[in-house]
């Protein structure tokens, strides 16, 4: 079943651009062209994602991110042209998930798109997840939140658990920056946000300090983190 | 002050003008002296006939009289009350003038115990211009008085208001140049001070203004560039000359613009609102280390080190802000610094504050522009074209805005950074060096 994603946006050429790039990776796609007929749509049927612009003729965008947030939690990414810190800072506040500004590039656009989606996903799988993992010397207990590299006992926060959780489950994939800030950290990634590199630079020197060869959890330069 | 000045020159004046004229007590003391004489010489009669006329011609009553004062039930009066016994006023006292009537005048007789009496023609009654004077004084002059100062505070206070409006009116047509303060000496008080605040306010929003402007000027130039590679790589694509390696170029290009974009904006919201960032806690240490790695995989081909202690908690900060002006300033120590030399990055502390040291060992930074370079789009090879010193080529130095932004991000986490070469023991040039300082 693939994700049907809402595109609310009031310029056409690049609805439509954003609309045929998505339906080319197999998503569903809607668009509206206004925020009153897009508010309606949302709140009547059932989508997997929204791409809400800002700045939108009859009703602006942040109020139909309140209005929807008070009925669905349907994972909304804010698209706009005004980029500056405030208005990314606002926008998380009122219950973004993302915020991509304009102009953006679609492979970005792409990458937070799936990061998002496989976040919500796995929320909604959550019940069927095994409760430990193990890779070679390291043992990950979940219901303990316990972390043992050659029975020896790793301190880490909840937080670190669960980025090193992903990286052993997800274990020789590349994963994306994008997608461990929404799994993880719960939040859209941004440029310069650093805070993802230092939990993992954490991680790391534990469980270097623990045995581990420093290599097995990877930094793929440009890309993301993988271990292997 | 002012009051009991004109209280004393109304009573003065007042009691000046209450004196009979000179000129008329010598009348009425020969009128005195003519009386006796007729007396003496001529009799009773004679002097009677006298006083007829004399009270004809000054219309008024006249009398002589003899007086004896006999004490009874065996009192006594003073010698000195007795010589100078009089029934009437003499002539040099003052008149009340308050009273309608006249006042007695006594002129006495050589024997103390004669008098001539005579009620004060009303020519000589003194005062005449009492009323006017008592007018003139209660009213008129302290009116006056009143005015002129009145004037005088009203100059003071809406001289400088007047300048100040004038100021106002044309500082909002355009003139951004206009100032208050040097055009109001010789005062020290309110309005001096709101000169100054104007001043001090115009001063600021012209900064501003001017510094908007520039930004903007600066801004549509350096998208020119990119802009001009686009169209031509758009050319070629047309023209299907190497339209892979153009549309790589589009690609980058267009990375770029958006990258100054970007930039720009996050300046101009730093410049605007001169945010205070400090909703942080991180280890400062972990930070540095994180950007180093990544600097590291960038540039291969130098070396970079690092004196950081083992951890560095750091308070009500912002760790986007810092991390993107550090990665900044090591990414132009690397770029700067030939390849197999070396970039040291220290972090040492203190009570207060945290000080963060990098240096490169490329060509350092002219004196005189040590602080420009903190300006938006400034380049140091841009400025030196001209100079012919410039031998060695430089590589490529990005838009100019990483320093700008740089030191706004660090204002805004409340620190400070500067500039400047360092040298050798023996003065040789061996970089430039940054310096960050972060309060704790």
């Amino acid at each position: 079943m693939s994700a049907r994603i809402l595109i609310i946006e009031d310029d056409i050429v690049l609805g439509a651009q954003v609309a045929r790039l998505l339906e080319e990776r197999g998503f569903n796609t809607e668009q509206c062209r206004d925020g009153q007929s897009g508010l309606q749509c949302a709140l009547q049927k059932r989508f997997d994602l929204i791409l809400l612009d800002v700045l939108l003729p009859t009703l602006n965008g942040f109020s139909i991110l309140n209005k929807i947030r008070s009925v669905k939690q349907t994972p909304i990414m804010m698209i706009t042209a005004c980029g500056a810190e405030q208005e990314r800072i606002e926008g998380y506040r009122k219950g973004a998930d993302d915020y991509l500004p304009k102009p953006f590039n679609f492979t970005e656009m792409m990458l937070r798109v799936e990061a998002i989606l496989r976040r919500s996903l796995h929320t909604l799988q959550s019940n069927t997840h095994t409760s430990t993992l193990s890779a070679d010397r390291l043992l990950l207990n979940r219901a303990k939140q316990q972390v043992f590299f050659a029975d020896c006992l790793v301190e880490l926060t909840p937080l670190q658990f669960r980025l090193l959780w992903v990286l052993v489950e997800n274990r020789s994939d590349i994963m994306s920056k994008a997608f461990l800030y929404q799994t993880v950290l719960d939040r859209a990634f941004s440029r310069y946000d650093r805070s993802l590199d230092m939990h993992v630079s954490r991680v790391r020197k534990k469980l270097v300090e623990a045995g581990m060869p420093p290599e097995r959890l990877l930094t793929m330069h440009g890309k993301g983190y993988q271990f292997s | 002050m002012l009051f009991w000045a004109l209280s004393w020159l109304t009573n003065h004046t007042e009691t000046s003008m209450s004196f009979i004229d000179a000129q008329h007590q010598q009348q009425l003391l020969n009128y005195g002296r003519q009386a006796e004489t007729i007396l003496r010489q001529d009799g009773e009669a004679a002097l009677a006939v006298w006083l007829r006329a004399l009270q004809q011609k000054e219309n008024t009553w006249a009398a002589v009289v003899r007086s004896k004062i006999t004490p009874f039930a065996d009192t006594s009066l003073p010698e000195n009350y007795l010589e100078r016994f009089q029934l009437g006023r003499s002539v040099e006292w003052k008149i009340h003038l308050y009273f309608e009537e006249n006042p007695t005048m006594e002129i006495p007789f050589s024997d103390a115990s004669s008098h001539l009496l005579i009620q004060l023609p009303q020519r000589m009654r003194p005062g005449a211009f009492l009323l006017y004077a008592k007018l003139f004084l209660q009213i008129a002059l302290p009116l006056i008085l009143l005015c002129i100062l009145s004037f005088v505070l009203y100059q003071h206070v809406m001289a400088p208001l007047r300048k100040l409006e004038n100021a106002t009116k044309a500082f909002s047509e355009g003139k951004l140049d206009v100032r208050v303060a040097p055009y109001l000496p010789h005062r020290n008080d309110e309005l001096t001070r709101l000169a100054e605040t104007f001043d001090h306010m115009a001063q600021r929003i012209s900064m501003l203004i001017y510094n908007q402007r520039q930004l903007l000027a600066d801004l549509s130039h350096e998208l020119r560039t990119p802009l001009t590679r686009i169209d031509m790589a758009v050319d070629f694509v047309e023209q299907n000359i190497n339209p892979k390696q153009a549309l790589e170029r589009l690609r980058y290009e267009a990375s770029t613009m958006r990258n100054l974009v970007e930039d720009t904006l996050t300046l101009a919201w730093l410049n605007n609102e001169s945010p205070r960032l400090n909703t942080d806690d991180f280890d400062l240490v972990e930070l540095l280390e994180v950007i180093c790695e990544d600097a590291r995989f960038e540039y291969p081909n130098c070396m970079l080190t690092t004196d950081l202690p083992a951890n560095a908690e750091i308070t009500k900060s912002s760790q986007t802000a810092l991390g993107q002006a550090f990665e900044n300033i090591v990414r132009n120590a690397l770029r700067y610094t030939p390849a197999t030399r070396e970039v040291n990055v220290s972090l040492t502390q203190s009570d207060k504050c945290y000080t963060l040291t990098v240096r490169d060992q490329g060509p350092g930074v002219p004196q005189d522009m040590l602080s420009d370079i903190f300006k938006p789009f400034f380049r140091v090879d841009k400025a030196r074209v001209s100079d012919k010193a410039l031998t060695q080529s430089a590589p490529p130095s990005g838009f100019g805005l990483g320093l700008a932004l740089a030191q706004r991000q660090i204002a805004a986490i409340g620190g400070n950074i500067s500039a400047q070469n360092y040298f050798a023991s023996d003065g040789a040039l061996l970089g430039l060096e940054m310096v960050i300082r972060l309060g704790r």
